[in-house]
């Protein structure tokens, strides 16, 4: 029987309190009169278990600023500000917000609704300057995401053939190249995290094996994981020759870094496993388009690293890098022959979607995996000296943490697939028509209006 | 046109929040002397009372006062006084609606005063759209008292049909019963009646209580049909359909199940407690020509009714615009991406169509190209919060717009984002929970929205007096007194 792609989703408190956006003070000039306890419709407030006659510290990290308490406070003895050390979270792309916005997404797995509007910079650097298409009247290929059709989320790694040849019974003689068939377009890339912990590999490792998609593991750590998710999931990556002995048997696709001598890995490994998967990863910069062309005839994958605020070297965003590599492949005629992946700077679920209408056939998930547990992408992260204690979570919470924010980002992307009037994923990748680029809608839009022409 | 008068609506609690805090160390000897000084009220004694009130923050000037004799941080004998900026003014707010803004409307509302053009909060502080746009104000020449202006709109602009006008270039969004309360409902309408324009049930029904103003309501119908019935098709002047919304374009609606209480629920005939999807799109409608259909169906169950069509902002909102005129709607309501007050994924609201400034010029230049711009009404909304980003869409080529979250905030609204789910609204606005209600009541809110009215009207009348027009209508698509600051860093 078809079965539907599903992902079970279990709340997964986190082991420490969050840090509150909001900080409610109470000062000494409190009478205890308990109005605040009464307006507060979240809990904020609380007598005092031991001593009823007194009230307790406000719980900060519940209110959500709806000032009712401060209002009505009789002695104007409440104050409620915004907290300096939210304010504080993260760095370039990862902002507070999202950082917190990742923390629900990993608690409950749920897609994060809110009412009243938008609320946040009309628009940002990267990805933030463009927006994705929806059909309006006419759309004849779904019903809603509520409906009963069914949005894929399946990609396909590997190369596609041109076109078939059949011969004169019917039967296929153009030889098939082998593909990995995922049912979402992330996988996990640990390769690129710090001090990541054996139990948190192995948190990551089994998320990805309940998710049925894969994990990308430097070899000197296979052996942390290989318990945890079958071989078929991991993708182990090969730095030399000898590497290649150790890459365990049932593995679909193996990574090559770009380095010296990257050639003669590839050609040993395709002699000597031919039927798995090659991928090379290259850091994004100057002449990358070049090198993508070079290895895009001798491996199947081209794995694009980009810093984590989703820049290359010269500092040039995801957004326009990815698209334009995906025009020159496409004139070249080569973009069937290479599988995209895209990693870093993946901060939000509208990411996702994003990188792939920018050109990427799907993405890494990399310091995403880490916030979900809680940590708060400081800009220089020191060993043993986490703030939120990232490296003491036992791998059940790393997992159940995990497998919520892959279940929320799905189903945000289902969302963003279903306004456009997408059935499938794949159908999305370099559909750079289905959304609105920034400095287009101001060029057409504000053509004739002092300054709003001026970008073009 | 009859202009209601401006009435003193206060709120007392709405004066928690100033940009400033006065404190009282204890060295204060209760002299009274600062409750003497003070014009603003910051300082009072109760007749009797040994020691004096704790500050009034609200009512405080800040440090500019410095300049007056009554200063009281100088005068005080015991330098007891202080005056600091509030930690609590950040925490109210967001960028698009800065606590500046909602701090105006709130004034605004209470007294019907309109703010400079020069205010800082005619402009949030987002960094693109509406807040980079600014009217190239020709220097000099304020308003003189007795200024006449026009403000109306005609709604149909075909050749037949009936003439329908409203006094000012504003109407009220749908919010559904259910979403908002009763008395917010009732408050909207009342307001509108006041000043001749129209508000809109939204999809949740059409409650008896508004029926005294049918002649203001418009009846919304939605994709899930809820509380559309005849009777309520052929009360209301204006039908309009709610392809999308700016919230969330292309994901149809959503009552989350909390709120959906057994009067929500008889309303719009689902049962109570459940969360109530309006499916994406019309299930009835997969080509301009089930529109048309659509169109004529309300055509012929209401004959006298303006057709409204209320679509979202994709790449191709002109072909929209353009195959809802020729089905035969009056009005073109877009609703852009950042704006509407529902339940919302966050996802939605910042990625999925594009903000309304961009769907504006474009659909007004392809309406006038096809050479219909002159016989539809081109109304905007989403995320146009106050007087002048209502100008700054007609310059852009709107006919008029469309509000609603302004209307919340002159309600009292804090913009704290938590009325989806819940009890819905701590401050009793968009809630139907039976207690939280009882803290609004609907002749106060409707004086409130017709005080905001009131000062909007009278910042149109500036801004037209600087430009020597006498009437909004010729202002729209006058791009030429637009000035952009942006376009230079999202350069690809």
């Amino acid at each position: 029987m078809y079965e539907r792609y599903h992902i079970h989703v279990e709340a997964a408190p986190p082991r420490y309190v969050p840090v509150p956006k909001f900080l409610m003070v109470r000062a000494d000039n409190c009478i205890n009169c308990g109005k605040c306890e009464r307006n507060c419709v979240y809990g904020v407030h609380k007598r005092r278990e031991d001593d009823p006659r007194q009230m307790a510290d406000p719980i900060s990290q519940l209110c959500k600023n709806c000032f009712r308490c401060v209002a009505e406070c009789p002695q104007r003895a409440l104050t409620l500000s915004l907290n300096q050390e939210f304010l504080a979270l993260g760095n370039g792309v990862w902002t507070p917000q999202r950082i917190q916005t990742i923390w629900n997404e990993s608690e409950m797995g749920k897609i994060p609704v809110l009412g009243a509007g938008y609320r946040g910079m009309f628009s940002g650097p990267g990805y933030d300057s463009m927006w994705t298409d929806m059909s309006e009247i006419v759309r004849p290929t779904r019903d809603g995401i509520h409906g009963r059709e069914h949005i894929s989320t399946n990609v396909i790694i590997g190369r596609n053939p041109f076109y078939l040849q059949f011969g004169p019974k019917g039967e296929l003689l153009t030889p098939m190249p082998s593909f990995v068939e995922l049912p979402l377009p992330f996988i996990f890339d640990l390769c690129r995290l710090k001090n990541i912990t054996p139990a948190m590999q192995q948190g990551f490792a089994r998320a990805a094996a309940d998710l049925n998609t894969l994990l990308i593991v430097p070899m000197e750590d296979l052996d942390k994981v290989e318990r945890e998710i079958p071989s078929a999931n991991v993708v182990p990556v090969v730095r030399k020759i000898s590497d290649l002995e150790l890459v365990p048997p049932g593995t679909r696709m193996v990574e090559i870094e770009w380095d010296e001598g990257w050639e003669a890995v590839i050609k040993a490994a395709r002699a000597k496993m031919p039927d798995v998967i090659l991928g090379v990863r290259l850091m994004s910069g100057p002449g990358l388009e070049q090198r993508l062309l070079q290895t895009g005839q001798s491996v199947d994958v081209v794995h694009i690293l980009l810093d984590s605020n989703g820049q290359d070297e010269e500092g040039r965003y995801a957004r326009d890098k990815l698209r334009e590599l995906h025009r020159s492949l496409v004139k070249e005629g080569h973009r069937d022959e290479v599988t995209i992946i895209v990693g870093g700077g993946i901060a939000a679920a509208e990411h996702v979607p994003k990188s792939i209408i920018c050109g990427a056939d799907l993405v890494t998930l990399e310091e995403a995996l880490l916030v979900s547990q809680g940590c708060r992408a400081c800009a220089d992260c020191k060993e043993g000296n986490c703030p939120a204690e990232v490296t003491t979570a036992p791998s059940e919470y790393v997992k159940g943490r995990t497998i919520n924010m892959c279940n929320a980002w799905r189903d945000q992307m289902l969302e963003v697939l279903g306004a456009m009037g997408i059935k499938e994923v794949r159908r999305l990748r370099g559909e750079v028509g289905r959304a609105i680029f920034q400095e287009d809608a101001e060029r057409d839009s504000f053509v004739g209006i002092t300054g709003g022409d001026a970008s073009g | 046109m009859c202009v209601p008068e401006a009435s003193w609506v206060p709120a007392e609690r709405l004066k928690f929040v100033n940009r400033f805090v006065v404190e009282r160390a204890d060295s204060c000897i209760s002299c009274g002397l600062c409750a003497s000084l003070c014009p603003n009220g910051v300082h009072k004694r109760v007749e009797g009372h040994a020691s004096i009130l704790p500050p009034y923050n609200q009512r405080c000037i800040g440090p500019s006062c410095a300049s007056n004799d009554y200063y009281c941080v100088r005068r005080c004998p015991t330098s007891s006084l202080s005056v600091r900026a509030s930690e609590t003014f950040p925490a109210l707010g967001d960028v698009r609606w800065t606590a500046d803004m909602v701090l105006a409307t709130w004034r605004m509302a209470e007294t019907g005063e309109p703010m400079p053009l020069d205010h800082p909060a005619n402009l949030g502080a987002c960094g693109g759209g509406f807040d980079q746009l600014h009217f190239r104000i020709p220097k000099g020449g304020s308003k003189p008292k007795d200024y006449q202006f026009e403000t109306s709109v005609e709604l149909n602009r075909r050749k037949t049909g009936p003439r329908v006008k409203i006094d000012i270039p504003v109407y009220g969004g749908g919010m559904s019963y259910g979403s908002v309360s009763l008395y917010t409902m009732v408050a909207r309408a009342k307001a509108a009646q006041a000043w001749g324009t129209f508000t809109c049930t939204g999809e949740g029904g059409y409650p008896v209580e508004l029926i005294p103003y049918k002649d203001h309501v418009i009846t919304q119908i939605a994709t899930g049909l809820f509380g559309v019935k005849e009777e309520t098709i052929q009360r209301a002047p204006i039908i309009e359909f709610k392809y999308a919304q700016g919230a969330k374009p292309g994901l149809g609606g959503h009552l989350l199940w909390e709120k959906n209480t057994p009067l929500v629920a008889k309303m719009r005939e689902a049962v109570p407690h459940t969360s109530l999807f309006s499916p994406f799109p019309f299930h009835s409608v997969y080509s301009v020509e089930d529109h048309k259909k659509h169109l004529d169906w309300i055509s012929s169950v209401n004959p006298q009714a303006l057709l409204s069509v209320k679509v979202s902002t994709p790449n191709d909102v002109e072909m929209v615009a353009v195959g809802s005129y020729y089905a035969g709607a009056h009005i073109v309501h877009l609703d852009g991406g950042y704006g509407g007050t529902g339940a919302a994924p966050e996802i939605a609201k910042k990625n999925i169509a594009t903000p309304i400034e961009y769907a504006i010029p474009k659909v007004h230049r392809f309406l006038t190209n096809e050479g219909i711009r002159e016989d539809v009404t081109l109304i905007a909304s989403g995320g146009i919060r106050n007087a002048l980003d209502v100008a700054k869409a007609i310059a852009l080529g709107a006919d008029g717009v469309v509000i609603g979250t302004a209307e919340l905030v002159a309600l009292g609204c804090v913009r704290c984002g938590n009325c989806e789910s819940g009890r819905g609204c701590p401050r009793g606005i968009a809630t139907t929970d039976p207690e939280l209600i009882h803290q609004m009541d609907t002749e106060w809110g409707a004086k409130r929205i017709s005080n905001l009215f009131l000062a909007w009207r009278g910042q149109w009348g500036d801004l037209l007096s600087r430009f020597d027009m006498h009437d909004l209508k010729e202002l729209r698509g006058r791009t030429d007194l637009l000035r952009f600051d942006g376009g230079k860093e999202v350069k690809a």
